[in-house]
């Protein structure tokens, strides 16, 4: 839309401009300038319709591939868990002790690859759906979380803080998996801690909303942040502690849908703390 | 006097599947007899009597139907629908057995009227453990619709 008016000054333009109009043309105007305008804005139009067919066929051809990925590549990984698992149960008696091993390998091997097709498969969930943003609860979902990995490891000896009254708008679905995520991380790198120590609350910087999840586990090098959000990266071993490597880079895809940013401060041993904000609280 | 177990009817493509869920019925200790189905057309033509299975009774139904969702030729849902839209079979239970977790897949196959979605697992004893509980509930627990008249 163009907007042609006789009110001239730029502040009537910006006026306009910021209402919504795609361009402002104060009036008196020639013929010629106002048809060097329109056409520029139909070539604009034209490139932008070009755009938006590439984009949707590139999301198609991308939920086309995560539908394969989910079908296809599952089917040959039963077969080679089952099979082995045949071997062992039917053949078991006449296999010797190493064979046995391999077979187990094969099965561990197997049950990893499937782990890692899920978790993949949500992240790209995690791009694919739309966003329904609502009022939330924080701390709530915090409380849900964190009384969810209780019940599986009721034994660990824990402190946990999780503050009243924090709240902001999203997608209660993926803040939920977001913060599952980050407080299970927080849970499972403190697992070697007498006492595991876990806080989740919000500074304020600014008017900005910054809420954090710090907890005293393994921490890391902080040379390696970088690399943190990256999927399939790990700063450590699968035999020190278990993972895909795709937690973080569905937080990160998680937060920045919602505009917003995470980071991290962490040292090697001295636990770390996640921070994020997510973008307009309005 | 005989009772003859009405059978399961397997809808895969996969060998590989469904020689892991014979191995499966058979560890459950589920011993209706087994007929399988390659693809879509060929559950059809079983069901409706047609081509090479001309001329067999169709109202002798499977106990249950356990379908893939994805087939040649005709998709697991396409056979589903097809399954609904005919008096002969619309009671038939139907159980969609896939790897897929989709949510669109599953809405699809409740929109069209499947009595059950279940989720094939990676882990054999898991698979085991599933196909056990499909038997037990669909053999044992769940009264089937009762037999047509002709």
């Amino acid at each position: 839309m163009i907007l042609l008016s006789a009110r001239a000054g730029e502040e009537s333009t910006v006026e306009g401009l910021e209402a919504g109009a795609d361009d402002y043309l104060a009036k008196p105007f020639s013929a010629r300038e106002l048809l060097a305008r329109v056409r520029t804005h139909l070539e604009l139009a034209r490139v932008r319709r070009e755009w938006a067919i590439e984009l949707e066929q590139a999301n198609k051809e991308l939920e086309a591939f995560s539908y394969s990925v989910s079908h296809d590549l599952r089917a040959p990984l039963r077969s080679i868990d089952a099979f082995s698992k045949a071997l062992l149960d039917e053949y078991g008696e006449k296999l010797d002790e190493r064979a046995c091993h391999y077979l187990d390998r094969i099965r561990a091997g197997t049950q990893r690859m499937s782990a890692l097709i899920n978790d993949l498969l949500n992240l790209s969930r995690m791009t694919r759906t739309p966003l329904r943003k609502e009022s939330i609860s924080l701390t709530e979902l915090a409380r849900g979380v964190v009384a969810e990995l209780h019940t599986r490891e009721p034994s660990r000896n824990v402190a946990i803080e999780i503050a009243d009254g924090l709240s902001a708008r999203g997608d209660k679905r993926l803040i939920t998996i977001a913060l599952v995520n980050l407080l299970g991380n927080a849970w499972k790198y403190t697992a070697k801690r007498p006492e595991t120590q876990i806080a989740f609350g919000r500074e304020n910087k600014g008017n900005e909303a910054v809420f954090y999840v710090r907890d005293n586990g393994a921490g890391f090098d902080m040379a390696y942040a970088g690399k943190l959000f990256a999927p399939f990266q790990r700063l450590h071993l699968d035999s020190e502690f278990e993972g895909t490597g795709i937690g973080l880079a569905t937080v990160q895809r998680i937060i920045s849908r919602h505009g917003g940013r995470i980071w991290t401060e962490a040292a090697v041993d001295e636990g770390a703390t996640f921070f994020f904000t997510l973008g307009d609280m309005r | 006097m005989m009772i003859r177990e009405r059978p399961i009817f397997l809808v895969e493509d996969n060998d590989d599947d469904a020689e892991l869920a014979v191995m499966a019925f058979h560890r459950a200790k589920i011993t209706n007899p087994l007929i399988r189905a390659r693809d879509g057309v060929e559950a059809l033509d079983y069901l409706f009597g047609r081509g090479e299975h001309g001329g067999r009774d169709v109202s002798d139904l499977p106990a249950v139907a356990l379908l893939d969702l994805q087939l040649p030729k005709l998709s697991g849902l396409e056979v589903l629908k097809a399954i609904r839209a005919d008096d002969r079979t619309k009671h038939l239970p139907i159980i969609i057995l896939t790897s897929s977790n989709e949510d669109k897949d599953r809405l699809s196959a409740y929109d069209q009227f499947a009595n059950s979605y279940v989720l094939k697992p990676v882990d054999y004893d898991q698979f085991v453990a599933t196909v056990l509980q499909l038997g037990l509930y669909w053999m044992v627990l769940n009264a089937p619709p009762p037999r047509k008249e002709i």
